[in-house]
């Protein structure tokens, strides 16, 4: 609360986005029918949000949702449980995009930097004789963003098939995409992401890993195998 | 769950039905959209302006630069998007062309100086970047980076393409082409041109799948290069102009 007192005495003006912040949050806690909404839940003026889809969305206490954040289920019609899942205290940066079609678990205290994306489905472009837009959405996979991570700026976070974990308290550098589950205490960054440190509990110190490897094979490998 | 895929699934997603019973503030801001699109298509300069384009008052374009853009039916623009068009003086053609039904996710930045054409049904998703020329850092620093001295190439996206959450799509010199049907993952930066039917991941950009018309199927690696090295690549690139 002080930040926000601090910033007012700074400049008077950003006393209307905060009333419109707080406006905007009081409407939809009030209005929406969230599957569950907790307190002190900050949602900025320009969140994008659908009516439709918050019954399938729960959002803890102390959420911070950044500016221009779209919470997207792309096909509410399907949806039989909560499929984005934000716990308390959770922090998503401005820009970032969560679109969830099976189901989005964001642990508590785990922040997201601007720009992520978080997506458990894609668009299927394997039939050539559909365009692409027009084809279904994959049956997708699951994702769980454990307790205490910190996702950094522009990382996009795709599960095509299965589950997708990231571990407690790992860290996923900037614009790295993950595909695939990242263990506790670790970073992963790059394009695709490889684990470049880890966390040695015996010497307390988080410790460089001498050859990064990736977090499993290339994601095209296991639907060949599965084919 | 995950596994079995309904039939109601497969359709494609109708948008805007979906909105239908919205929050009622959001018919603001849909007030607001329509305005821009009507005041769009009929005071600016648009080389055209096709029926069923939607864009949202966010749309960045100015009026000089609109004489150089040409869109087609059906248009669909996300928030914030920004069509740049800084062509030079001399410049008569359309400098940006965008087909029929091409989707562009929110945050799209296309920044179009030669030429940049998106052919039928692209689909852009969040984030993307394109820009057909690039600041010349080796020797003209000083030139201005948007100027007519930037060079610079030509960028085409065929149809049906998918560009990824994030992806940057550069073109210094020559003519950049990502084939028909071609997938760009998220977060990819892609300089050079790609073959149809292929996926391309990563940075910088690698083709990590293609569609093997013999086995109907996608199978992984590069089966069909279009250039093996850069340098062959302006040569491929006319060769593909001239089929089309």
């Amino acid at each position: 609360m002080s930040d926000s007192r601090k910033e007012i005495r700074e400049d008077v003006l950003t006393g209307f986005s905060r009333a419109a912040n707080k406006l905007r949050s009081l409407w939809v806690a009030w209005t929406y029918s969230f599957a569950s909404i907790g307190k002190d839940v900050s949602v900025h003026y320009t969140c994008d949000l659908q009516r439709s889809g918050a019954p399938y969305i729960k959002i803890g206490n102390r959420v911070m949702l950044g500016r221009e954040v779209w919470l997207n289920i792309p096909n509410v019609s399907i949806c039989d449980r909560a499929a984005i899942v934000i716990g308390d205290g959770c922090g998503i940066g401005r820009r970032s995009v969560i679109s969830a079609k099976n189901q989005i678990h964001i642990e508590p205290n785990t922040i997201l930097g601007p720009s992520v994306l978080v997506m458990d489905h894609n668009h299927a472009f394997e039939d050539v004789t559909v365009p692409i837009g027009q084809q279904a959405m994959t049956p997708g996979g699951r994702i769980r963003i454990e307790e205490g991570c910190w996702i950094g700026f522009g990382a996009a976070i795709i599960c095509s098939r299965g589950e997708l974990v990231i571990g407690r308290g790992s860290v996923v550098g900037a614009n790295s995409v993950v595909i695939h589950s990242v263990p506790a205490h670790s970073v992963a960054a790059g394009n695709p992401a490889r684990i470049v440190k880890e966390y040695n509990p015996l010497k307390k110190a988080w410790m460089s890993v001498t050859r990064p490897h990736f977090l499993r094979e290339a994601e095209f490998s296991d639907t060949d195998k599965k084919e | 769950m995950a596994e079995n895929c309904s039939e109601q699934e497969r359709r494609p997603i109708d948008y805007t039905s979906q909105m239908t019973m919205e929050d009622p503030l959001w018919w603001l801001s849909r007030i607001a959209n329509k305005l821009r699109t009507v005041w769009l298509a009929r005071t600016y300069p648009f080389v055209s302006f096709g029926k069923r384009t939607w864009t949202r008052y966010s749309l960045h374009v100015t009026r000089s630069g609109a004489r150089y853009i040409s869109i087609g039916e059906g248009v669909g623009f996300s928030r914030d998007v920004v069509l740049d068009v800084c062509a030079g003086p001399d410049t008569h053609s359309p400098v940006l062309i965008l087909e029929d039904g091409c989707g562009l996710q929110r945050r799209v930045v296309i920044s179009a100086r030669n030429r940049i054409h998106i052919m039928r049904n692209a689909i852009f998703g969040p984030s993307v970047l394109m820009i057909d020329h690039g600041g010349d850092v080796e020797g003209r620093a000083d030139s201005a980076v948007c100027g007519p001295q930037a060079g610079g190439g030509t960028i085409r996206i065929e149809e049906e393409c998918w560009i990824g959450f994030g992806a940057t799509i550069v073109c210094k010199h020559g003519d950049l082409v990502i084939g028909r049907h071609s997938v760009v993952g998220a977060n990819s930066v892609v300089t050079r041109s790609i073959p149809p039917y292929s996926v391309v991941s990563g940075d910088p950009a690698r083709i990590v799948k293609q569609y093997d018309f013999s086995k109907g199927k996608w199978v992984l690696g590069c089966i069909r290069p279009l250039a093996t090295a850069e340098r062959k690549l302006p040569v491929v690139a006319a060769s593909l102009l001239a089929e089309s």
